[in-house]
């Protein structure tokens, strides 16, 4: 397990390099004026200009630029709005609101997911069955953004349940609609793919055996079919939460919930890239520290890769 | 360490002297969408204690299916037991209830599958796969089933058994797998123990040590031992009697002796005629020819007729049943005398 | 049987051995020789949901291709007095914010998604299958950097990555034209998603790679030409397919995302997400300038995700 995690952690820096470096080349380095556009619909002062080449050294040549760039993120500086709130400050603000939207949205494709692909996938060719294939057909299909307005507009304008948006304390209750709008894609893949797996290890060998040792139906199905057919499931729930993250722009930009994907939806639309980049790196390397955790969770679920 | 209690003991017990376990007029079916398949149709055989019954087919016989029958282990659907009995010391272990199954499954009939990599569960440890048959029907504690895994591991010969406790089935080489499958199904010493192609998946020289562990098991124990196979060389050595399948019927049933030295069926003619002989040397080797059945369109009359050499009017048309041949001893062809006479 | 047999299935599912009777109880098919094509045209063609989606994706390509076939009013002509008329009489889908006619504007939308979609696809195949059978044939240090590089772009999750690189494309900031900003989502969408398809055609190249009869070709003295467009490609097209369908649904569903978010496609260029984001704010008013064309957004995937499905679970035995 030792060497495993050594090993993941090893290749995890190239990519982190490699992914850094694509954003720095496509913000930086691409031909033409880097500023423009950039300072919302007027032109970028020439102070903010003069601080931002200094800042990140944009008169030397791209290899320390990249370097300054990659320092910069190491050490928490993720440089200032052009209105000069730093990022880190704002990022600060708004990540537990973020966080706690994620968990509901988390919960309902475990609870949700699983459950329903449990049981369909141990009832196959049911009511349920049928009921759930169609379904997730509607949830794959349908982007995230329309879901996210049609329930606002359903349970918070035409049968008022809930506030269309929510407050800035963003309270657990609040978040509960959003974070299914959140969920709602991997939801649906999450019950296909419980279901798929449940399906193929219910007519695996070792299912058989523990069958024909006498074990109790619940005994077979909690301990020896769950466990393996989880494995896909936390893994895709974990490669997966970078667009978990992506969905966070739309959902908290449409029930205007101020967490960073609220901030980063505002700030596209005032053009603001001084802090959509910073941000959406820092997304992209909590999406990639997190999949490092479920590569890890995988080998403990899974022995036949710490052996590898 | 399980004691094996001896036979007399357990018949005492249930105060029943027939066979140990009867497969009576078997019949089962899987629905498909291209159609009904009949896998078995109208199977029955006997074990008893200390006995070795062999049951000989190719793929596609039923011989697999009917074993999974008597385990209670079919998949339903698409497999159901349309008909027949399956008697466990003279009750019908179909008109039990599924507890009642489950309790008898692994405790008294065990079975023993082909290939134990698959069979085995991957993510746990082997301790925990043999620990749990303790725990759950004997209600051990954990350090109590594990120590009793480790004496299992060491009665099926896994040398260092204390540490390899530990390990996962992946760790283990084919034939060390198919001893922990063994231990495992030994666990709780059954009555009967179900061996479905154990040594299919090994190589030569593995194979003839499981089969010597399976025998040894098999005498210290008096279990009755139902060894599927399709591999003639294997079934020589250890069985008392062998029932020939084919397209889901016992087509010959004889001792081992009688079978191998005069066969009363043309099939099994044509299995052992199939065998390379060393003395035989130069001559062309005979083989059957023909594809094995499909089971959605048996042939019909005698399911045999389109690849039998000895085939006349009547076998397409009447399906031959089992004829008396010798005591104990009968064959399900229409013309046995003749095939028995090696005309 | 033996075009398809030698195909393994990759992390993603795509088609295994190909015609393997369904159940292990022997060949139902009494003789006549069956192939992976003839087992899955055999299996569309009882689908419903095969002919529903392809019914659609018909008429959708038709709307993109000739919108005056449905209808011959200008989707550009404003007459702000009509702003946000409710459906009614001469305008079935009612008027838009500046007065235009949202019929119209819808039907002119599904020809820029379909663009989208299908270019992007097509930019995505043609780059990932390169890539992929690359990697996978030649094996090695050539298939440790491709599949590196590919696992750099998918360390970019699709809107992030879509933020970034729309919000900073200098061309793209600044007053670009129609077919400027068309291509800027086009390879945006291609950039971000190529090492799926890359991934999807390395698996199944390697699996071919090791077969028995490319092996046996391989010794016979066939070369690498050869090899790839006689052997390899053919087994590599069928997860191909599935994905490549699956991906103008998602393509077509992650431009209107972009769209609506502000930084994908906008005026002048008309489509169903600028229709969404312009009118987000005037819900309370009038839904139906919204309404319409997320309705025909949702379709449109639908119909190529039922498709992609379609044509997986018949190109997948294992499925059955």
């Amino acid at each position: 397990m030792g060497r495993y995690t050594v090993r993941r952690l090893l290749q995890l820096i190239p990519v982190v390099l490699g992914t850094t470096f694509i954003i720095h080349f496509l913000v930086w380095q691409l031909p033409g004026d880097p500023f423009a556009g950039r300072c919302g619909d007027r032109p970028c002062a020439p102070a903010f200009v003069a601080m931002m080449t200094e800042k990140y050294q944009l008169d030397e040549p791209w290899i320390f630029q990249y370097l300054t760039f990659l320092k910069n993120l190491l050490v928490g500086d993720f440089g200032e709005s052009f209105n000069g709130v730093p990022v880190a400050q704002i990022l600060a603000d708004t990540w537990p609101v973020t966080i706690r939207l994620a968990l509901v949205g988390i919960a309902f494709e475990i609870i949700i997911g699983i459950g329903a692909g449990v049981l369909t996938g141990m009832r196959r060719g049911g009511f349920l069955d049928n009921l759930s294939l169609v379904t997730t057909l509607f949830f794959l299909a349908i982007p995230v953004f329309v879901i996210g307005f049609t329930l606002q507009y359903l349970l918070g304008v035409q049968f008022p349940i809930i506030r269309p948006t929510v407050t800035p304390e963003a309270r657990w209750d609040e978040l509960i609609v959003p974070g299914f709008v959140l969920a709602s894609l991997q939801m649906a893949i999450v019950v296909r793919l419980a279901r798929s797996t449940i399906v193929e290890n219910l007519r695996s060998d070792y299912v058989r055996t523990a069958t024909a040792k006498g074990l109790p139906r619940m005994r077979v199905v909690g301990v020896h079919l769950l466990r393996n057919s989880l494995i896909p499931v936390v893994t895709f729930l974990g490669t997966d939460l970078g667009n978990l993250m992506g969905g966070a722009v739309v959902t908290e930009g449409i029930f205007n919930i101020n967490g960073v994907g609220g901030q980063l939806f505002r700030a596209i639309h005032l053009h603001d890239s001084t802090i959509i980049v910073p941000m959406v790196t820092v997304l992209v390397l909590v999406y990639l520290s997190v999949n490092l955790l479920v590569d890890l969770l995988y080998a403990v679920l899974d022995p036949r890769i710490r052996y590898d | 360490m399980t004691v094996p209690r001896a036979d007399a003991e357990r018949r005492a017990e249930s105060g029943f002297s027939g066979p140990l376990l009867q497969v009576d007029d078997l019949h089962v079916e899987f629905r498909t969408r291209d159609g009904v398949a009949h896998a078995v149709n109208g199977v029955s055989y006997s074990v008893d204690a200390g006995e070795t019954l062999a049951v000989l087919g190719e793929s596609g016989s039923g011989k697999s299916v009917s074993a999974q029958a008597i385990m209670g282990i079919i998949d339903s659907p698409p497999g159901f037991v349309t008909r027949g009995a399956i008697r466990f010391r003279g009750s019908d272990l179909l008109t039990l209830s599924d507890e009642q199954r489950r309790r008898i499954r692994g405790r008294r009939i065990a079975m023993i599958f082909q290939d134990a990599l698959s069979a085995l569960n991957p993510v746990y440890t082997v301790g925990f796969q043999l620990a749990e048959m303790f725990r759950v029907h004997e209600g051990l504690s954990r350090g109590a089933a594990k120590r009793r895994a480790i004496e299992l591991m060491d009665r099926v010969r896994i040398p260092a058994a204390r540490q390899r406790v530990h390990d996962y089935p992946h760790q283990f080489s084919g034939g060390m797998r198919q001893r922990i499958m063994i231990a495992m199904a030994i666990a709780l010493g059954p009555d009967v123990l179900i061996a479905d192609e154990p040594t299919t998946a090994l190589d030569v020289t593995v194979q003839a040590q499981i089969m010597e562990l399976l025998a040894e098991l098999q005498r210290e124990s008096e279990m009755g031992l139902i060894l599927i196979t399709h591999d003639l060389g294997v079934v020589a050595d250890v069985a008392d009697r062998i029932a020939v399948m084919y397209a889901g019927r016992i087509v010959e049933e004889a001792s081992v002796h009688d079978l191998y030295a005069r066969p009363a069926h043309p099939y099994s003619k044509g299995l052992l005629e199939s065998i390379p002989r060393v003395d035989l040397k130069g001559s062309e080797l005979a083989a059957i020819k023909g594809q094995p059945p499909n089971l959605l369109r048996v042939p019909s009359g005698c399911a045999f007729h389109p690849r039998c050499p000895y085939r006349r009017e009547v076998c397409v048309t009447k399906e031959p049943p089992l004829f008396d041949v010798a005591p104990g001893r009968g064959s399900a062809c229409h013309f046995w005398e003749e095939v028995l006479d090696g005309r | 049987m033996t075009e398809g047999r030698s195909l393994t299935g990759g992390p993603t599912g795509p088609p295994t051995a190909a015609g393997e009777a369904p159940t292990p109880l022997g060949d139902a098919a009494g003789g006549e020789i069956r192939t992976l094509w003839s087992d899955a045209w055999y299996d569309l063609r009882h689908k419903p949901l095969f002919w529903i989606s392809s019914l659609l994706v018909v008429v959708l390509i038709t709307m993109a291709a000739m919108p005056t076939l449905f209808t011959d009013i200008n989707p550009e002509h404003a007459v702000l007095a009509n702003s946000l008329e409710p459906p009614g009489g001469s305008a079935w889908f009612g008027y838009d914010l500046q007065g235009r006619d949202v019929y119209a504007r819808t039907i002119y939308g599904a020809r820029t998604s379909i663009l989208v979609g299908v270019l992007a696809m097509l930019v995505t195949t043609t780059v990932g299958l390169t890539v992929g059978i690359m990697a996978g044939y030649l094996g090695g240090w050539p298939d440790g950097v491709m599949s590196r590089i590919g696992d750099m772009f998918l360390g970019l999750p699709y809107v992030l990555g879509g933020i970034v690189i729309l919000s900073s494309v200098a061309g793209v900031r600044s007053n670009p034209s129609e077919a400027a900003i068309m291509a800027a989502v086009i390879l945006v969408l291609a950039v971000l998603a190529w090492p799926v398809t890359a991934r999807v055609a390395r698996s199944s190249v390697l699996s071919v790679r090791a077969a028995d009869y490319v092996v046996a070709a391989r010794a016979l003295g066939a070369g690498p030409r050869r090899l790839i467009l006689r052997h390899i490609l053919p087994n590599t097209v069928a997860p191909v397919i599935v994905i490549a369908t699956l991906n103008v649904g998602a393509f077509i569903g992650a431009e209107a995302t972009l769209s609506f978010l502000g930084i994908g496609l906008r005026s002048p260029v008309i489509s169903w997400g600028v229709a969404i984001a312009d009118h987000q704010d005037y819900v309370r008013n009038a839904l139906h300038p919204m309404l319409f064309p997320a309705l025909f957004l949702c379709v449109t995937v639908l119909a190529f995700v039922m498709l992609g499905e379609a044509i997986r679970e018949a190109l997948d035995p294992k499925l059955r």
